[in-house]
């Protein structure tokens, strides 16, 4: 079991003259719940296609649980359960109907999970599809994505569209009945607070490349503002990541990355210096709109950030 | 055990948990060799991650407030209320740390912290007395 659940090398796609991931390259190792994190349009849905063979790459090596999904989609799609990000369903078949109706395009499709996934779930199986809350037709998808047991589930952006209730209740389905049962969960997400107690990893997606990988709670032991003078601030430009800047008067407030190390500077040089604990919602922003260049110069008004 | 996530708090999950954990020890309200719950079942209700709960419990038993018995479970050690009380004083050092420099930024002198301090106490005595004697 030593190959990754998850092997991209440094893919490209591009679609006609737009090019959405650059030599993005991931791995995610087995029994793992990895939240994979980007802006809209950063290529998370294009990354989930390519590795369920819905797309097909223009460069680069894709493997899930050790097949090729662009040569080898059946035996992909037989051990990965998969929700789409909105996923539609037969508005005009009951739940019920539709548990039926997948059962035999899955080999290893198992009935009485099926049954018993919809009633831990509350799924009204005698409801018309059409008729269910968002809620529910979540629900439902993921029934449709676990009852053949996969050994990997890839779930993009599940939490859209949840009242805060049922996304507290989604992640309490996703421990007991994923991480619980040691599958890897590989889901997108740009709600950062849902995903921070679940996830063991994060990776950011940014320009089609990954930014930056951790442990949840490593990077934000990693990544944190530092607020120190301005002429004191070009110390960590040379030894350390900085991620964003933010001037204010004498004084500049740095996103720094590799904040150990920085912190060791500044004390041996005697720099004083205030340390801000970030959330994570901070840290993605840094990450992804953060301005890294041209702090030693700027004025009081922090560059405007595009949006 | 109640126990409140704040979610997308600068304070990381973990420390959350352990800091509310350490707090029951201390008030008495978890009881030498009362069980906890396990970490699935934890994890569960709090809706998070199983091994960030697992890493918990761990680090809660290196620091002497629980105790993990083989195939029982965790239960709160016999000590935990004296060592609960580390865990916190150092906390506190860091908070009144932080108050302090606020206060500083204030302009305030160190005199005057240190008597809104006294202030803060007395009112606190006060209440105590007031609720005795209404009690």
């Amino acid at each position: 079991m030593s190959t990754p659940a998850i092997d991209i090398q440094a893919v490209h796609k591009s679609f006609r003259r737009h090019q959405v991931l650059r030599g993005m390259t991931l791995q995610v190792e087995r029994g793992q719940t990895f939240a994979f994190l980007g802006r809209n349009g950063a290529g998370k849905t294009t990354t989930i296609q390519l590795l369920l063979g819905l797309l097909n790459r223009d460069e680069g090596a894709i493997r899930v649980l050790g097949h090729d999904p662009e040569n080898e989609p059946l035996e992909v799609r037989a051990k990965v359960g998969y929700l789409a990000e909105d996923q539609t369903m037969y508005g005009w078949m009951k739940c019920g109907d539709i548990l039926r109706f997948m059962a035999p395009f899955y080999p290893t499709w198992d009935h009485d999970l099926a049954l018993k996934y919809a009633k831990d779930f509350e799924v009204p199986l005698q409801t018309k599809i059409k008729h269910l809350s968002k809620g529910q037709n979540v629900r439902l998808g993921l029934v449709l994505a676990l009852a053949h047991r996969p050994e990997l589930v890839i779930l993009d952006d599940p939490a859209l569209g949840l009242d805060p209730i049922m996304r507290k209740q989604f992640n309490r389905d996703l421990i007991t009945h994923l991480q619980g049962e040691g599958r890897t969960v590989f889901y997108s997400s740009h709600l950062l607070y849902e995903v921070e107690p679940v996830a063991d990893e994060v990776a950011i997606l940014k320009e089609g490349r990954i930014v930056r990988r951790s442990e949840t709670e490593a990077l934000r032991r990693d990544v944190k503002q530092i607020i120190l003078g301005r002429q004191a601030a070009g110390l960590l430009q040379e030894k350390s990541t900085v991620l964003d800047f933010r001037p204010d008067g004498d004084d500049v407030a740095l996103t720094v990355a590799g904040v150990g190390i920085a912190l060791e500077l500044l004390h041996r040089d005697g720099v004083e210096h205030r340390v801000v604990d970030l959330d994570l919602d901070e840290i993605f922003e840094a990450y992804v709109t953060g301005k890294s260049h041209g702090w030693e110069t700027a004025e009081d008004q922090p560059v405007a950030i595009e949006t | 055990m109640l126990l409140r996530i704040e979610k997308g708090s600068a304070v990381p999950i973990s420390r959350q948990i352990i800091g509310q954990i350490a707090m029951l020890c201390a008030s008495g309200k978890l009881q030498p060799s009362q069980r906890l719950p396990s970490v699935r079942e934890l994890a569960r209700e709090l809706a998070v991650n199983q091994n960030t709960i697992l890493r918990v419990y761990e680090r809660l038993v290196s620091d002497g407030l629980l105790e993990m018995r083989h195939g029982q479970g965790t239960f709160v050690a016999q000590s935990a209320k004296s060592n609960s009380r580390t865990v916190h004083r150092e906390r506190l050092i860091e908070e009144l740390r932080q108050l302090a420099r606020q206060a500083l930024s204030l302009g305030l002198t160190t005199e005057q912290i240190h008597d809104l301090l006294a202030q803060a106490l007395d009112q606190l005595h006060k209440q105590a007395t007031t609720a005795e004697a209404s009690s």
